[in-house]
């Protein structure tokens, strides 16, 4: 389903590895993030959770090349970033901030591609397979503001896979939906993950949000941040809204980070 | 028409529709020399729209106002996007920004008579010049609104530079634009007229000046009147064409704040 030329028969993406390198984030005199080091490997999955205002977005904002480190670096398959690069895709919280009001839902999804110069009925087959695939058939003329906020991430999310993302970096993408539309979006992103092998970062301060999607996940506290723990996920590729959170594993693993949350060493 | 509309429509239009009236019923029979009764003046308007050369008049007026515009409107979005989007170019820029459009347009009219004569060209390069002011700093303004999630987007996705003008920039400041247009065109309305009192041998302003110093108080009520009208219309026009264009604005600040699925 997917049109990279690097993929291969199976359909399953080729993403490059992700690797931080003693990154610091400084605004002024106050330290953001301080020597973080972090990677993520071809088709992972990784949570990156924290409290409120420990730097998570400022980290996020790094990696995809909006913002320069202060020191440190952050390599893609080795390459040094240092803007945005045409592989990663990203996902905001502020859905309707970051699609375009005058601009169609198909209009939306197939405008990055405009960008990169495919021609209009090429990009609209494109956008329309994507807007598809993320359950959004009907929408492909509808404008953003008369979708649900739901909706309106799903078409992020078509997006940024249109574009041919084989990193996606999403920034708390379900933050500001409620709680049945948030578990729904959760399972698509994994459904999607699992049958197109693209990496994930998600930035969350949701636990079992993060527990829930991610092969690993790396817990930052501290001002200025760092990594404080990493917790490898095993409960595989399947996964469950209500079995994998009643597993016990689960469980374990959502006290640990917890843990690691509020301070305490419960582990 | 429906009952609802009915009353809309009446709490729309009691107001001017009693003014007009009283106004003619005023002044009917009780003919002042500066004060001519509003039958009087309508029937002066009528005949000089008619027989005399108050219409093709009223067409040059208008075509000045609509070049002047045009221009204002092209040069003020184009200088001010890129303004706007550039902070060095908007550091340099502002100063002199800010002088020239403190200088009262309607001051350098006689100057540019001068300099360019009489005709339609001092008209029309005073008409611009008059609305390039709140076409580009509406637009500026507009650009610099532009929420910080809209520029990550257009970078994350590494957007061209000219397809960031052409599809993002321009409709993201839109809203802004109109409203500089808006008030362009009340300032074109000022500028057309006034520019022709001075070195000019047809239009509108000409005729309200030329009745006025032959002391011809009724077509110089009626050039008034009709300017009236013409403002009136042209801004209502405008509104229409606003609430078309810019409908996913209007729609978009409507939902805002609902939020979740």
């Amino acid at each position: 389903m997917n049109q990279m030329a690097s993929s291969d028969m199976t359909g399953a993406l080729k993403p490059r590895p992700v690797v931080v390198n003693r990154l610091s984030k400084s605004y002024g005199q106050v330290g953001v993030i301080a020597g973080l080091d972090m990677r993520v490997d071809p088709g992972e999955f990784v949570s990156i959770v924290g409290p409120s205002g420990v730097g998570k977005t400022t980290l996020l904002r790094c990696l995809s090349g909006l913002m320069p480190p202060t020191s440190g670096e952050v390599t893609v398959g080795g390459q040094k970033v240092t803007e945005p690069l045409g592989e990663i895709g990203l996902v905001f919280q502020d859905y309707r901030g970051s699609l375009m009001p005058w601009m169609t839902t198909l209009d939306n999804v197939a405008f990055p591609l405009q960008g990169r110069g495919v021609a209009k009925a090429e990009r609209e087959k494109i956008a329309r397979r994507w807007l598809d695939d993320v359950g959004l058939a009907g929408a492909a003329e509808k404008y953003p503001w008369e979708l649900s906020g739901g909706m309106q991430q799903r078409v992020a999310i078509a997006r940024a896979l249109a574009y041919d993302a084989h990193i996606l970096l999403m920034d708390e993408p379900f933050g500001s939906l409620d709680a049945q539309t948030r578990l729904g979006l959760e399972d698509l992103v994994l459904r999607l993950r699992r049958r197109l092998g693209f990496s994930v970062i998600l930035v969350t301060h949701d636990i079992d949000e993060a527990v829930y999607m991610a092969d690993r996940v790396v817990v930052l506290s501290g001002k200025p941040a760092t990594v404080i723990d990493t917790v490898a996920i095993d409960l595989g590729m399947e996964r469950d809204q209500i079995a994998t959170k009643s597993d016990p594993r689960f469980v374990d693993y959502r006290n640990r980070v917890l843990s690691r949350f509020i301070g305490k060493d419960h582990a | 028409m429906n009952a609802r509309r009915l009353k809309r429509f009446v709490a729309l239009w009691w107001l001017p529709v009693a003014l007009v009236a009283g106004w003619w019923f005023l002044s009917l029979g009780r003919d002042s020399f500066y004060f001519p009764s509003l039958q009087k003046i309508l029937a002066v308007l009528w005949r000089d729209l008619t027989t005399g050369n108050l219409l093709a008049w009223h067409g040059i007026s208008l075509g000045n106002m609509a070049a002047g515009l045009a221009i204002a409107i092209v040069a003020g979005t184009l200088i001010g996007l890129l303004i706007g989007e550039f902070e060095g170019l908007r550091r340099a820029a502002t100063p002199t920004l800010n002088f020239l459009r403190s200088i009262p347009p309607a001051a350098i009219v006689p100057l540019v008579i001068v300099a360019m004569g009489i005709g339609s060209a001092p008209k029309i390069f005073i008409i611009a010049l008059a609305c390039f002011w709140p076409v580009l700093l509406n637009t500026i303004d507009g650009v610099r609104g532009i929420p910080p999630q809209l520029r990550d987007t257009v970078k994350a996705f590494r957007i061209p530079l000219a397809l960031r003008f052409r599809r993002v920039l321009v409709m993201a400041a839109l809203p802004q634009i109109m409203a500089g247009i808006r008030i362009a065109i009340a300032v074109a309305l000022v500028l057309m007229v006034i520019s022709e009192f001075f070195g000019a041998s047809v239009g509108v302003g000409f005729y309200i000046n030329e009745a006025k110093q032959r002391f011809a108080m009724p077509e110089t009520w009626a050039g008034t009147v009709l300017i009236g009208i013409l403002g009136y219309v042209l801004s209502a026009l405008f509104l229409r064409l606003e609430r078309w264009l810019l409908a996913w604005y209007f729609q978009d600040s409507r939902t805002q704040g609902d939020e979740g699925a």
